[in-house]
Formats: C-alpha cells, structure tokens, sequence
C-alpha cells in the first residue's frame, strides 16, 4: 500500500547498500505471518508448562528432599526460570523464529551448539509429547475409575489412542484453531486446579507449615531440581514467533508472565498442601491432594483433580506438539533435515509433512509403552525425565548463547553477561544432578543412545552439508514489504 | 519518549543499516537506553532490523507519521482523463490510493468535488472510496466510524459489506447522495497488473438522479479509460 515514491527518499538510501540485501520473502514463508493475538500465543505457553498438572505433583516430590524449605525450592526454581526467560528474551525482541531455541543458539554460539540444542528440543518436546499423552490417558483411566468404570490395561491405551487422535486433529486445525482449543482447555483445568485448592485451603486447619522440621540448604537445593522441572515447557511460545502478530512485543512478555504464573501457582500450591500435611509432613504421601481430599470426605474434589490433571496434559501434548513440528520444519528450511518436511500446506498454512512424520512417532511410542504393560507411573516418570535433560541442555545453551548474540550484533551491555555468569553453572549443576539422581534407570541409556545418534547425524553432515550445516539458522528476516522505501517506486 | 522520537529521527538521518551503536554515539544517549527504546520501536513496527540483525530502518508503520505527499500523475495519465472529460459532460476525478486513503490527484477544474478531507476521512460514503474499503481485507479497520453525511450514506456495517461485495464482483462502485444529497458518483478501479495491487480509481460524478440509472455506456467509457490508465500507473 504505501509505495516509495509517495514519500520523500531519505537520504543515504543505498548506505552500504543496506536495502540491496533484502529478500522479497521470508525464508520461513509458508506459515500463517503475523496472526495470533496475545492470548493465543500465551496459551502455548502455559499449556507446553502444564502448570495444572504439575500443581498436584511437584511439591510432594520436592519435599521429599526439601521437607519444610519446600517453599524455598519453588521460590528458587521460579527466579531460575525467569532468568532463563531474560536470556530468551533477549533474542525474541530482535527476531522472530519458528525453531524455537534452536534457531536462537544458532545466532549466538554458531553450527555445533545449535545442532545440539535442536537434537535437545526434538527429545525434550518429543517425549515431553509421549510422557503428556500418558499422563493425560493415566488421570482419564483414574476418573472412569472412579466413576466406577472396571480398571484395566485395555482402557488405559484405550485413551491413550483416543487422546492421540484428539491431539493430532488439533495440530493439523490452522494454528489459530489449535491455539484457542489450548488456550480453552488450560483455562479450564487451571479453573479447576484453583477450585480444588481454595476448597483444600478452606477447610484445612490453618497450621503454620514451619512446624515440621526442615532439612537444610541442601534439601532445598535438591528440591530445586523437581521444581524446576515443573517449568519445563514455558518457551514454547518462542515456536510461534512468525505466526504471532507482533513477535517482538508479545513472545518474550509471555515467556516470562508464564514462568511468573506457573511460580505463583505452584507457591500457592506447596502452600495448600504443605498446610494439609503439616503434622505428618508432605512427603510420606503418595498422592497428596486425593488423599487430602478424601481425608476431608470431599471425594467429588478429586473427580475435578483427575479431570484437570488430564486436561492440562492433553493441552500440553498439543502445544508441545505444535512447537516440536516447527523445530522439525526450521531443520528442514535449514538443510539439514530432508527438504520435504520444510513443505506448508497452501491452505492451512502449516507445515503438514513435518506433522505427517512426528506424529505417527510421537503417538504410537507412549501407546505401545502403555500396552507392553509396564506401570503407567514408571513410564510416565521416566519420560518426564528424559524430557527434562532434552530441556535442560536446550535452556543451557541458550543462556550460554544470549551475551554472545549481542556481542556479535553490537548491543552487548553487562547485565546480560551477568545473568548468564550466574545461570550457566545453576544450570550444569542442575543438568548433572539430575542425570546422576536417575542413574541405573533406563534414562541414562536412552540419553546414551539419543548422543550417539546425534554424534552420527552431526558427522553425516558435516561430510555431506556442510555448507547448509554453516549456515543454520533460519528465521523471519526482514522482507522488502516490511521496509519502508523497500518497494519499488512508481509514478502514482 | 523524547528520546524515543530522537532514535527514530536519526534512523531517518542516517539512513537504512544505522546500527545500535552509532545512534547511541550520534545521540550520546548510554548504551542500555538506547537498545532499550530500538526494541521498543522495533516491537511496535516503527523499526525493522535488517537480515544482519545489527541494522535498522523504517519500517512500514513508519509510514504513519508522515503526511503522505502524492506525486502529480505523469502527462499521459492526465491526458487520457481530460480525453474522458471531453466526452462526457460530467465531472471527471482522478485518485490515488498510494496511501491508504483517497487523495484526488486530478480533480475536474470545471466540476469541483467534494472537500479532499471529507473524502479521505469518510471512505464508506464516497464511491472512490467503496472501491478502497472493497479491496481490502477487513474493511473495518480503515472505515472505523460510518458517520452519516446525508440521509442517503449507508451507515450500517452488513449493509455496507453487501455493497462492497457488489463492488469487488461489478468492479465498480457507485453512490447517489451519500456524500451530497444532490450528487453521485460512478468510480471504477484502476489495478497494478503485476501486484494486483489497487493504485488509483477514476470517478464520474453527476447529479444524483441520473447516476442512480444504469448508465451501461457510461460505465463502458469509464472502464475504457481505466485500462489506458494501468500502463501509466501501475
């Protein structure tokens, strides 16, 4: 609409020829530019976290370390996450990517690391994918449980296919679709959370949780370690930073308002709970909140549990879902995924062969877990874990790129050198120990076999794409149409 | 916010590839506060970094703050409307949409039109400008307030897209008495051939009783005289 001519050129137009190096598309075209509102974008964000389903979950298996300090944990694991958050954001205000901190690592630490983090986000939104579908099919299983449905391994896998269905009509919806059917079932279930535990708060007796006794600095540290797994996740709205309508604005404030949401909810829960079992203390407790509902014969609270829990994990396999097939088709644009899965449907507007290959993987693995008849519970830890180390060394790298970013475009300031100075060693030692604390499980081996494939991948490619392997990175440049003077003159 | 203004005045200054550092030097404002007000611009699409993610320039919104100035159509353009001038005995309108509003580029000496702000503010009661809010995606983020001009203007939204509807099929937009009670309009659209982008629209304006009737012929010479423009235009 507006053209060159109708304004005066400002002078120095071609300086450096700075305009001449402009696309006239982007090379992330294809996808549905500059189109979800706020709400939507916040919505895969919070959902990828799943603060719901963590609510009911994480303070018990931080306090077991952390007893009384639990608290402090969560207060810990929250700051962590907001700084982790300034790192992002500090990529997200000057470019717009579909690949998620893969793309970002690339334009500050180069080819290599950015591979690694891609190989990271595959595994960690990949499982986290797997390990949400179980989830949700285990809670689904519990409430028809407790509606006095027969438990058996058929119903389980059961809904875990059913799930599976739901979420891959969801990712193939346009992406505005998909983002409101998040957004509505994470609003729901958050609904029920808060309902479940005003109601707890309500008729517990008010003790003081400081009663019990505390374990210490360490305990607290250690307890950081779940907590801070429970943010996992709370990127992923960096995936949807071409489609959003105003990248630069809305993708780094939902990051941090979900990592200070998700903080806030899970104080207010390790608060509730932590008051529910303050004489015997919230760590001899197996399943916390049905246990403290039905000890207050209120058996109707943990219908809305199960039913919340489940929802949570549904919507966080879509939006997990939606992230992981735009990592995939950023690879793809990149070159070092095959081309085909950098394909958009005309239509749709979203990368359709990317979903074609993901998702069949990612819903037929938790499906065939649950039916070799392994203990829904093991399987869903396990996953979960192995999903956390794919995130932790993602968010690392991550961190450890933000100063060198802005080094290298010239904007470098020392506050950002400090945050990472201070994140990266919390960090690797949070990576470390939680890779130690499940050694002898089958997670080391898992996190073994995904290093030699990618040591593979990577080798194969640097013989065979090595020019593409350099160049990673792609992201939603600049086009002629953006720039002001950028079109061509003409006479009117 | 008056550093803010000096950042965006010194992208303009130095031109397109400026890069953080050489504003905050240029402008000695600290470092920290100038990165931090780009973002800002940047978020809010008065800026765009370009593909090296170290330089800036005007981005499109940008475009707002100006007035936008509309070149004169070249000589052939305004010979081919003065060629329609001669044969009709109407008012003949030459104008530009460049800008996203209406700007009359060659008004008919002899027949004056209506008042050029009138016309550029309230686009849903001219003909010219049915044929904007027509080419448009949402009409409504340019048409924010259907104020009444007449009796006649057509102030309700689903009727309003009705018509524009008819105007995108017909390629041709007409009104009687909406933005005078005692004129109308014949407009039709001109269209960049390589873009398919509306550039400019070409208008007949007579007394309101006379335009609401078919005018097959008329609307035949105005389309006629479209098409010469395109080459010249588009």
């Amino acid at each position: 609409m507006y053209a060159a001519s109708t304004f005066p050129p400002y002078p120095a137009l071609m300086r450096h020829g700075a305009l001449s190096g402009l696309r006239h598309r982007s090379p992330v075209h294809g996808l549905d530019r500059r189109h979800l509102g706020p709400p939507e974008v916040l919505a895969q964000s919070v959902s990828s976290a799943a603060p719901a389903a963590a609510m009911a979950a994480a303070p018990a298996i931080a306090a077991t370390t952390a007893g009384s300090g639990t608290i402090w944990s969560f207060v810990i694991a929250t700051v962590v996450s907001l700084l982790i958050g300034s790192c992002i954001g500090r990529f997200t205000r000057r470019m717009a990517v579909a690949g998620s901190l893969y793309s970002l690592t690339a334009k500050g630490l180069g080819p290599a690391a950015a591979f690694t983090s891609g190989m990271a986000l595959l595994v960690g939104y990949g499982v986290l994918v797997m390990g949400a579908l179980v989830g949700s099919a285990t809670y689904v299983d519990a409430l028809l449980g407790r509606l006095g449905v027969e438990a058996s391994g058929t119903v389980l896998v059961a809904a875990a296919i059913v799930l599976g269905a739901l979420v891959t009509g969801g990712v193939l919806a346009r992406v505005r679709l998909s983002a409101r059917v998040v957004l509505a079932a994470e609003a729901v279930s958050i609904m029920l959370m808060i309902v479940v535990f005003v109601v707890l708060l309500g008729v517990t007796p008010q003790v003081p949780a400081a009663v019990t006794g505390g374990s210490g600095v360490g305990g607290i540290a250690a307890g950081v370690l779940p907590a801070l797994s429970a943010f996992i996740g709370f990127e992923a709205a960096t995936a949807l930073g071409v489609e959003a309508r105003r990248p630069f604005r809305t993708i780094p404030r939902v990051v941090q308002w979900t990592a200070g949401v998700a903080g806030v909810l899970y104080l207010f829960a390790t608060f509730t709970q932590m008051t529910g079992f303050a004489r015997t203390g919230l760590a001899t407790v197996d399943e916390p909140v049905p246990a403290l509902a039905l000890a207050l014969g209120q058996p109707w609270l943990a219908l809305l549990l199960d039913l919340g829990i489940a929802l949570s994990f549904a919507a966080c396999a879509l939006a997990t879902l939606n992230a992981l097939v735009r990592v995939v088709f950023s690879m793809a644009r990149d070159g070092i995924a095959p081309a085909a899965l950098g394909a958009t449907h005309p239509r749709r507007q979203i990368p359709h062969v990317a979903i074609a290959v993901v998702v069949p993987v990612v819903v037929v693995v938790p499906v065939a877990l649950l039916a070799s008849g392994l203990p829904a519970a093991q399987v869903l830890a396990d996953l979960l874990t192995l999903a956390t180390v794919g995130y932790l060394v993602a968010y690392l790298l991550v961190c450890l790129a933000a100063p060198f970013f802005l080094r290298r475009i010239g904007e470098l300031t020392p506050v950002p050198v400090v945050v990472t100075a201070v994140l990266v060693p919390v960090l690797l030692v949070v990576l470390v120990a939680f890779v130690v604390s499940a050694w002898g499980g089958v997670v080391p081996l898992a996190i073994g076999a995904l290093i030699v494939v990618g040591l593979a991948w990577l080798l194969w490619l640097r013989r065979r794409r090595s020019a593409q392997l350099a160049a990673i990175g792609v992201y939603d440049e600049t086009v002629t149409a953006d720039v002001l003077g950028g079109h061509e003159g003409s006479p009117l | 916010m008056r550093s803010a203004l000096a950042v965006l005045e010194e992208v303009v200054a130095a031109g397109p590839g400026v890069t953080a550092k050489e504003i905050s030097a240029a402008l000695k404002l600290p470092q920290a506060t100038t990165y931090r007000l780009l973002n800002l611009l940047v978020g809010e699409e008065y800026l765009v970094r370009l593909p090296d993610l170290r330089g800036f320039a005007l981005g499109r919104r940008a475009a707002r703050l100006a007035l936008p100035v509309v070149p004169t159509p070249p000589a052939a353009a305004r010979a081919v409307v003065e060629h329609l001038r001669g044969q009709v005995r109407w008012g003949v309108h030459l104008a530009s949409f460049r800008t996203g509003q209406v700007t009359l580029v060659d008004p008919d000496p002899d027949h004056p039109p209506s008042d050029d702000v009138v016309l550029a503010r309230h686009p849903h009661a001219s003909a010219l400008g049915m044929l904007l809010l027509a080419d448009q995606p949402d009409w409504r983020a340019l048409a924010r307030d259907l104020r009444p001009l007449t009796e006649h203007t057509v102030t309700d939204p689903g009727e309003l897209d009705a018509r524009l509807e008819v105007v995108s099929a017909q390629r041709v937009a007409r009104q009687c008495g909406q933005v005078r009670a005692d004129r109308g309009c014949i407009a039709v659209p001109v269209h960049d051939p390589a873009t398919g982008a509306l550039v400019a629209g070409l208008a007949l304006c007579g007394p309101a009783a006379r335009v609401a009737e078919p005018n097959t012929e008329l609307v035949a010479l105005l389309h006629e005289h479209a098409d010469r423009l395109v080459p010249l235009l588009a």
